[in-house]
């Protein structure tokens, strides 16, 4: 909800906090402030500012308007909100007024129409009736507020109600009165139905198809306006319209959320309604329409407003016991202060038995309905910053193990120390059995069948990192759930890439290996297939099922699985850039240490300006023949800016060598 | 001897956490990730049709080529990815009551969850979270105060002070967004609150007798946080080269 801070002032006699005061108050005592712009005029001049809001579900039945909002910093500066902002009515001079039918009730709680007729061009100055006495704003007041929420100017009868809707929180319509032929009924539409939409800034009104469950305001042609969502072209204003016919009504909040939705017809007249306001708004939003229409047009002639509205909204009570407030909250708030709270809510409070209050809500305040609603109110208005932490009690017995949590982790630390690492894959892939509604993309529209697909794909991606991961074998795995049409499961995936050949070792011994080890640790006996592709392995085994064999030990503590701090390490970024590999193996006397010959070569990288190059290294080869022993190390040079090319390499080479020599080491 | 291998730091930081809620005494609970409408909105106080649903961008299940979104008592509503790990708390409270165990109830419950939203360098379409919840008589917002700290402190230094901002998650009432003072930053953390009564009947407890509050961490966000990491996805691209920096 965008609030102009301009819009806000004229609520009040006296001067309220700036936009940033105020959004602030707001953060810690009312809602999440998004933003706050600052409007200006050409010669670069603060217009206004505007307060974004973050208006949730709770708090939308009455903030979604400046009215709302109003009240919001009202109850936390303590100024009142001026009470005379529309107490001007307007004088009734004609006798027209429409028929208006209600034949859901429960759809519809009041209706309210008033015939006008227009008689002269909209005045697009201002007001004549001096707008100096006048609490409504003048007609260029209302268009720069519009315009400072980002509303824009359409014409003077649906700037008047798109005015009063951001300022009151009443969606209003209008229909050209001309048009509508008959009564005004408001009923379930007809299946197949179809109605023509006005235009709106997203382009020309569509032709949409009606079903029993949305409602329609119609006349004996047919549908106007879609309850609550959108108006009708057929009796949509125009320049020409002479008469008008003002609706403010209450539509229900979840028909209207239902019908906004299924046509992808969110408006901000739906979204009121979703969010439910109370029936007893519909009369403001009269009164004060009327009022701008007659601004806007200073000859227009009224009729009487009909008001269909068969069951009367009623105020909720709460009997609400005061000892909650520091039960909730565990701070104690004198009495007095959770009164003046209350009060600055036009919360009603009576004493009741028991020492109990008898609490009696504003209409507008739908958000409260329970004891708990009451204690956040006064906890937030209060301030929570005034909570001291209290460690509550801990217990002493011993906690529970749950096997399968249990399992998993202790499955984990087993791997890790065999080597393994672990890889947390996505869910949501290309195929599977399980498939989601609007999937956010055609190649992530299943949830998985299988942890293997993601982990042959882990295993050969990482298999062309191995140098750089100072790696000869590949080992990943993952402990994930899988979706099949039976339900969900527990896996444990295991892969192993193997890069490097080694005689007699085979990829399927290496994955064998780790779940004998395994087998040993649960005395189980798993044998779970093998899938290979090339020098990679891949298994999967189902946890659930192993868990029905696997007894967790009825002494088993989760202390007894170490868990502890996370590793202190901050991420080093990846360099997108491929990286080069350069061997070297150095020939020297046998009492010179492979330490000292890394010394050298670091050295001889210094000396090429290449040390922020070198990635990883590593000694793979020791050898003594002679008297002299041979080094070879392994190097992997990436740069985290471009792609390393074969001539910059060869020049570190050639500086290592140069340093090799120098110490008359023999480079092979 | 080989060199060990490297946990994935979401599972660090899982550890790390309950670690310190173990020593308080709560147990761990696991939850489904493919839910069911019941538990993940219903039971939680956001019924079908209301504007709370638009807060958690929902994947639903399709059954015959069409959305699973009937509500059916009997089977419990459609079939859904978790949007979240608080529906964990209901199926707690209701299996603990059925093997005839009573609060105190302590428990962390971590969990991934996925929400239909578009995906860059902070949000992905998966997860994950850990769920807090404490039912016992007389809890208050100072019990959820002292436990956060408590937590904040250990996982990010002594120094470390939180702070509630008041928010609307409809499971909780009051409900407050909690943020944490790293270094000189602040940063929202997590959602937290008071369980809704409405909650606490669905679990099967008298809310007359006995309150709670329950919070969920963003794992994600801690790990980041924790590791200086800047894009999200790095923790779901199986890439060693990342993992093995922990």
């Amino acid at each position: 909800m965008k609030v102009s801070h301009k819009w806000l002032e004229t609520y009040f006699d006296k001067p309220i906090p700036s936009a940033d005061a105020l959004a602030e108050l707001f953060t810690f005592h009312s809602f999440e402030v998004e933003g706050i712009e600052r409007l200006r005029d050409s010669t670069y001049k603060l217009t206004d500012t505007v307060i974004d809001a973050k208006v949730l579900p709770d708090r939308a039945h009455y903030c979604l308007s400046h009215l709302g909002m109003a009240e919001e910093v009202s109850f936390l500066t303590k100024q009142p909100v001026k009470s005379n902002r529309s107490s001007r009515s307007i004088l009734v001079s004609l006798d027209a007024k429409p028929t208006i039918k209600i034949e859901d009730p429960h759809f519809c709680r009041r209706y309210m129409g008033r015939y006008v007729e227009l008689n002269s061009a909209a005045s697009s100055a201002h007001s004549k009736d001096g707008s100096q006495s006048s609490p409504a704003p003048n007609a260029e007041q209302m268009r720069s507020f519009l315009a400072a929420i980002g509303q824009r100017s359409i014409s003077p009868i649906v700037d008047a109600t798109n005015f009063v809707m951001f300022d009151v929180g009443q969606p209003l319509h209008a229909f050209d009165a001309d048009k509508v032929q008959g009564a005004i009924v408001v009923r379930a539409a007809k299946k197949g139905e179809k109605i023509e939409l006005l235009d709106s800034s997203e382009g020309p009104g569509k032709e949409v198809e009606l079903l029993a469950s949305d409602h329609v305001i119609a006349d004996d042609i047919g549908p106007l306006a879609i309850a609550g969502v959108k108006g009708g072209k057929r009796a949509g204003i125009t320049a020409s319209t002479k008469h008008i016919i003002i609706e403010s009504a209450n539509f229900d909040s979840t028909a209207v959320r239902r019908t906004a939705t299924r046509l992808d017809l969110r408006s901000e007249s739906s979204k009121r309604y979703e969010n439910e306001i109370t029936p007893e708004l519909a009369s403001l939003g009269m009164n004060d329409v009327s009022i701008l229409v007659s601004q806007a047009y200073p000859s227009a002639k009224f009729g009487p407003i009909v008001d269909q509205y068969p069951v009367k909204a009623i105020h909720t009570t709460i009997t609400f016991d005061p000892i909650l407030v520091e039960m909730r909250l565990g701070i104690r708030i004198p009495s007095r202060e959770v009164k003046d709270i209350l009060e600055r809510m036009d919360i009603g409070i009576a004493e009741a038995e028991g020492g109990k209050w008898l609490l009696t809500v504003p209409f507008t305040r739908l958000d409260l309905k329970i004891s708990e609603d009451i204690v956040e109110e006064v906890g937030r208005i209060y301030g929570y910053g005034h909570i001291q932490g209290i460690l509550p009690p801990v217990s002493k017995a011993k906690v529970p193990v749950l096997p399968a949590y249990y399992l998993s982790e202790m499955i984990k630390n087993m791997l890790v120390e065999q080597g393994f690492s672990e890889v947390s894959l996505y869910s949501l892939v290309a195929k599977g059995e399980v498939e989601t509604a609007y999937p956010l993309a055609r190649d992530k529209a299943f949830a998985r069948a299988n942890l293997t697909d993601g982990m042959m794909a882990c295993v050969e991606k990482n298999a062309m990192n191995a140098d750089l991961l100072g790696l000869e074998v590949i080992k990943v795995f993952e402990i994930g759930r899988v979706f099949g049409k039976d339900g969900e499961s527990t896996m444990l995936s295991i892969g192993v890439g193997q890069v490097k050949k080694v005689k007699g070792e085979k990829v399927d011994n290496i994955l064998i290996n780790s779940w004998e080890m395994l087998n040993k640790e649960l005395g189980n006996n798993l044998k779970p297939k093998i899938i290979a592709k090339g020098t990679n392995a891949v298994c999967e085994i189902n946890l659930d099922e192993l868990l029905k064999s696997y007894k967790v030990p009825a002494n088993a503590l989760y202390s007894d699985l170490h868990f502890g701090p996370a590793s202190p390490n901050m991420y080093r970024k990846i360099s997108p850039y491929p990286f080069i590999v350069r061997d070297i193996a150095v020939f020297v006397p046998e009492n010179i240490e492979a330490d000292n010959v890394w010394l050298a070569i670091e050295k001889g990288i210094a000396n090429a300006g290449a040390s922020g190059l070198l990635a990883c290294h590593s000694l793979f080869d020791t050898f003594k023949k002679d008297g002299k022993v041979s080094y070879a190390f392994r190097m992997v040079f990436q740069s985290m800016d471009k792609t390393l090319t074969d001539d910059e390499a060869g020049k570190i080479m050639e500086k290592i060598n140069i340093e090799m020599k120098g110490k008359g080491w023999e480079v092979r | 001897m080989q060199a060990k291998g490297h946990l994935h730091p979401i599972t660090q930081t899982i550890r790390e956490i309950y670690s310190i809620f173990y020593e308080l005494g709560f147990e761990i609970a696991l939850g489904p990730e493919l839910e069911r409408e019941y538990y993940n909105f219903d039971a939680l106080n956001i019924p079908a049709d209301h504007p709370s649903r638009d807060m958690q961008d929902t994947f639903w299940v399709k059954k015959n080529g069409k959305t699973e979104r009937s509500k059916d008592e009997k089977n419990l509503g459609g079939r859904l990815l978790a949007t979240q790990t608080s529906a964990i708390q209901i199926r707690f409270m209701q299996e603990k009551l059925k093997e005839g165990i009573t609060p105190p109830f302590r428990v962390i419950a971590p969990g991934k969850v996925f929400r239909n939203e578009a995906t860059d360098a902070t949000h992905e379409a998966q997860f994950f979270q850990l769920e807090g919840l404490y039912v016992d008589q007389n809890v208050s917002l100072a019990h959820l105060k002292g436990i956060l700290e408590n937590a904040f402190k250990k996982l990010f230094g002594n120094k470390t002070e939180i702070r509630f901002r008041p928010s609307y998650f409809p499971f909780v009432e009051p409900a407050v967004e909690v943020d944490a003072k790293v270094g000189d930053r602040w940063m929202e953390v997590l959602g937290a609150g008071l369980v809704h009564p409405n909650v606490l009947k669905a679990g099967g407890l008298d809310p007359d007798k006995w309150q709670g509050f329950a919070f969920a961490f963003g794992i994600d966000r801690i790990v980041m946080l924790k590791h200086g990491i800047d894009d999200i996805r790095l923790l779901y691209g199986g890439d060693l080269r990342f993992v093995n920096q922990f």
